[in-house]
């Protein structure tokens, strides 16, 4: 179980995340919402260590995550928000130094980065450097890089970007099956349709605070809205869509 | 009409800015860090060159007396060979800026901006930064030196010829520099296939930096009449520009020897063919790189390398080092800074050897003093490059994966950096010297410096890491912070002067066995204590360094 207790991030006293509060557990995939800018990339870096939070605290296990860091990240596997990757480097070598850094057995990662490369669909192009890959390439190699050491925790932070509708049809059974094998999956997504399908549980975050926490089956008969994207406008949106694109075309027009 | 023209020079004046800011990789510096720091470090490093380049002319003003025409010539040829190496190294610098790339097109080429517009500016900020470094390198030698350079028949009036003779001469001896180098790019990038050329292209800004540095280190001394009218330097030189921009000047100065008349032609066909080379193969770049860069595939499949990893010990090892490596070797920017410091200290080593210590030839058994000094220069340099270089990030917002996956103490990464820098950077020069030493020497002397050599590495790499709690290549560069590369090369001259006592004390050492052995021993006891210096550092270190920052300052008001 991954728990966040009360987490508060602040830049330049401005409340990025503000006493945010979930439980992920081990065999659900936990969905985390909300708008551009609402804070959900912080908690995920705050969930990898990556960034210290200014109050509040992650628990794995029982356990806060920054007693024992090291132990953690080796059972943590993360996608970030944004593909940045050692361009200079090709796909193949990309990951065996990422096997390398988390000290994996040299057959063993060899197997498994070969075997990432071709059910992803990139094995012929894994000698290519990284700066030739298009966007959905690299998340490929993300992925690969996160899921290879067949982690415990896997964080997704907008795993589904740039991926073409075949990997994106793949990447979302994929995080079903993590799920079914008692793995914790903490998925940030945009894309309300696939966290519907794919999540039980789901978090929604607007301006850095929690405003939903339940499973979407409550949350529809709580809300009283048939689908995640009524739900999701009624918290979390706060501009009338159309008239704000009513406005653009006004504008533009200007 | 009128408001195209405004729009144009709108466009002009917003592209200009962009692309002299590429001459600077922001990418690199921390987030305290300055670009404009940055820019005005190298100004004052230019200018404190200039400086000391005036002492000579300050001790002509103190004491009088005139100067002989060949003394004249030989600062006259330095001064404009010195210009001319610094245009055609920051020229060299901007190497990746001078052709459009493909974000160029991406960024750009949906936007209604004429190609022309593109092309002016982006020359414009080519020419800016060679520019400013020729004319920050002479704001004070382009004010005290034309003093001496005046004809000596000349009037008063006629003696002024001499100021704008020289900034004429060094600035057309500089844009010499800059447009060869453009011409030489812009030829390659045209006449080689588009693949093969972006391939070949590091090496051949490489090629170009050894051929600057070494000339400028090791060209012959010719600034005599009867060196420059005699027969059988006439061949050479026709190959070395910078003599024939110091007829150049003469004839601008009104002192024309008949014996720079032909060099002086020369140099002005020289100018006007390297210009236009320049133009032309910028003009051509443009047109035809442009559409092949659209039409270009995001990704051309490669055929399957083959892979040679050798093992460097642990996992952790073979990551950090192979990492290097590839930084290294795919890096122009770290190639590039690589090569300028070895490059740099060696032939100045050799230049010094050359004039100093007469050569390298050895007496017997015995190691020549020139062998020792350039070796151990060699050594220290390429340890102490590989240490600037790594300070340099190949890119920072790729460093949370080093991050997330570190699940070792920072004190493993520290081993592992030993080992990755004991293989990149004291292996090479060491396996070179060994085959040297093995071909050229007697056994007993050879192994004697050998082991010397190995125990300076190591105290070097030691002392490297005292202070380096980083992965190589991954921590954020602060301007202004790490002194020691300038502090370096201001006393470039006095640390030879100190090395060359210190060759000799190890020639007469290596003479004999015993003093030898004394000499192995106490390397090794001083390599061995710099370990353990750093080593119990590295136990203290909780954290690795991944963001520079400036240390914090306080001010004592002593108010009690």
């Amino acid at each position: 179980m991954l728990e966040v207790r009360n987490l508060h991030k602040r830049y330049s006293g401005i409340p990025a995340v503000d006493a945010v509060s979930f439980v992920a557990r081990a065999g659900e995939v936990t969905g985390y919402l909300g708008a551009n800018g609402s804070g959900k990339s912080t908690t995920m870096k705050m969930a990898t260590g990556l960034i210290e939070p200014n109050a509040g605290e992650i628990l794995f296990e029982g356990r806060r995550i920054k007693e024992n860091l090291m132990a953690y990240r080796q059972r943590m596997g993360y996608v970030p928000e944004e593909p940045h990757l050692y361009t200079h480097l090709s796909g193949l070598e990309y990951l065996v130094m990422v096997a390398q850094l988390r000290n994996m057995d040299r057959t063993s990662a060899n197997m498994r980065i070969h075997g990432l490369l071709r059910l992803f669909g990139i094995h012929g192009d894994r000698d290519v450097a990284l700066s030739s890959y298009s966007k959905g390439m690299r998340q490929k190699i993300l992925l690969s890089a996160a899921l290879m050491h067949n982690p415990d925790v896997v964080l997704l932070d907008e795993p589904f970007s740039g991926l073409d509708v075949g990997s994106a049809l793949i990447l979302r059974s994929l995080i079903k099956e993590l799920a079914a094998r008692g793995k914790i999956v903490l998925f940030s997504s945009h894309e309300l349709e696939t966290v519907e399908r794919v999540c039980s549980h789901v978090v929604i975050l607007h301006r850095g605070k929690v405003v939903a926490d339940d499973s979407i089956e409550r949350l529809r008969v709580l809300m009283a809205a048939p689908t995640l994207e009524e739900i999701f406008s009624q918290l979390a949106v706060e501009q009338d869509s159309e008239a704000v694109s009513r406005e653009i075309a006004d504008l533009i027009r200007a | 009409m009128h408001s195209d023209w405004s729009q144009a020079k709108v466009q002009f004046g917003t592209l200009y800015r962009v692309f002299l800011l590429r001459v600077v990789d922001l990418e690199v510096l921390s987030a305290g860090g300055d670009p404009t720091r940055l820019i005005r470090q190298f100004v004052t490093i230019f200018t404190t060159v200039s400086f000391l380049l005036i002492l000579p002319a300050l001790v002509f003003l103190v004491f009088g007396g005139g100067m002989p025409m060949e003394a004249k010539w030989m600062y006259e040829h330095f001064l404009i060979e010195t210009a001319m190496t610094v245009a055609g190294l920051v020229a060299l610098l901007n190497w990746d800026a001078a052709f459009p790339d493909k974000r160029d097109i991406l960024i750009l080429g949906p936007l209604p901006v004429r190609t022309s517009t593109l092309f002016l500016a982006k020359v414009a900020a080519l020419l800016v930064a060679p520019g400013l470094a020729a004319i920050a390198l002479n704001i004070f030698v382009g004010v005290l030196w034309p003093l001496f350079f005046r004809s000596s028949s000349a009037s008063f009036l006629g003696a002024l010829r001499a100021w704008p003779a020289y900034w004429i001469t060094f600035l057309l001896a500089s844009a010499f520099s800059v447009f060869t180098i453009l011409a030489l790019q812009g030829l390659a990038a045209n006449l080689l296939p588009r693949q093969f050329f972006l391939r070949v292209s590091g090496f051949l800004q490489a090629a170009v930096m050894s051929l600057l540095v070494s000339v400028y280190f090791l060209e012959p001394m010719l600034e005599s009449p009867a060196a420059l009218t005699s027969p059988q330097n006439q061949r050479l030189l026709e190959f070395l520009p910078s003599y024939w921009f110091l007829a150049v000047f003469n004839q601008l100065n009104g002192s024309a020897h008949p014996a720079l008349a032909p060099l002086a032609k020369r140099g002005w066909i020289s100018i006007a063919v390297a210009a236009f080379a320049a133009t032309a193969a910028l003009l051509l770049s443009y047109s035809r790189i442009m559409r092949r860069l659209v039409e270009e595939p995001d990704i051309l499949p490669r055929a399957h390398s083959i892979s040679w990893s050798p093992q460097w010990g642990n996992p952790l090892t073979q990551a950090i080092t192979f990492f290097s490596l590839r930084t290294l070797l795919r890096s122009r920017q770290h190639r590039m800074m690589l090569g300028f410091y070895l490059g740099l200290g060696v032939s100045c080593a050799v230049g010094y050897a050359n004039a100093y210590l007469g050569g390298f030839r050895s007496a017997g058994t015995t190691m020549s003093v020139s062998f020792l000094l350039v070796t151990i220069v060699t050594t220290i340099l390429t340890v102490f490059s590989l240490r600037v270089v790594a300070s340099l990030p190949i890119s920072l917002s790729a460093n949370w994966v080093i991050r997330i996956t570190q699940i070792r103490p920072a004190r493993d990464y520290q081993k592992a950096v030993r080992i990755s820098w004991l293989a990149l950077g004291l292996a090479p020069p060491l396996l070179l010297m060994a085959a040297i030493l093995v071909a050229a020497y007697p056994w007993a002397p050879a192994l004697g410096h050998f082991l010397v050599m190995l125990c300076l590495g190591i105290l070097l790499v030691e002392l490297c890491l005292y202070t380096f709690p980083k992965i190589p290549f991954t921590c954020s560069y602060l301007p202004g912070k790490a002194q020691i590369d300038f502090v370096f090369w201001a006393c470039l001259m006095l640390i030879f002067r100190l090395l060359n006592e210190g060759a000799e004390i190890e020639s007469r050492m290596l003479r004999h066995v015993l003093n030898c052995t004394g000499l192995i021993l106490i390397a090794a006891i001083a390599a061995g204590a710099m370990r353990w210096l750093s080593e119990s550092r590295a136990s203290s270190t909780e954290d690795l360094l991944f963001e520079e920052e400036y240390s914090s300052e306080v001010t004592s008001l002593k108010l009690n």
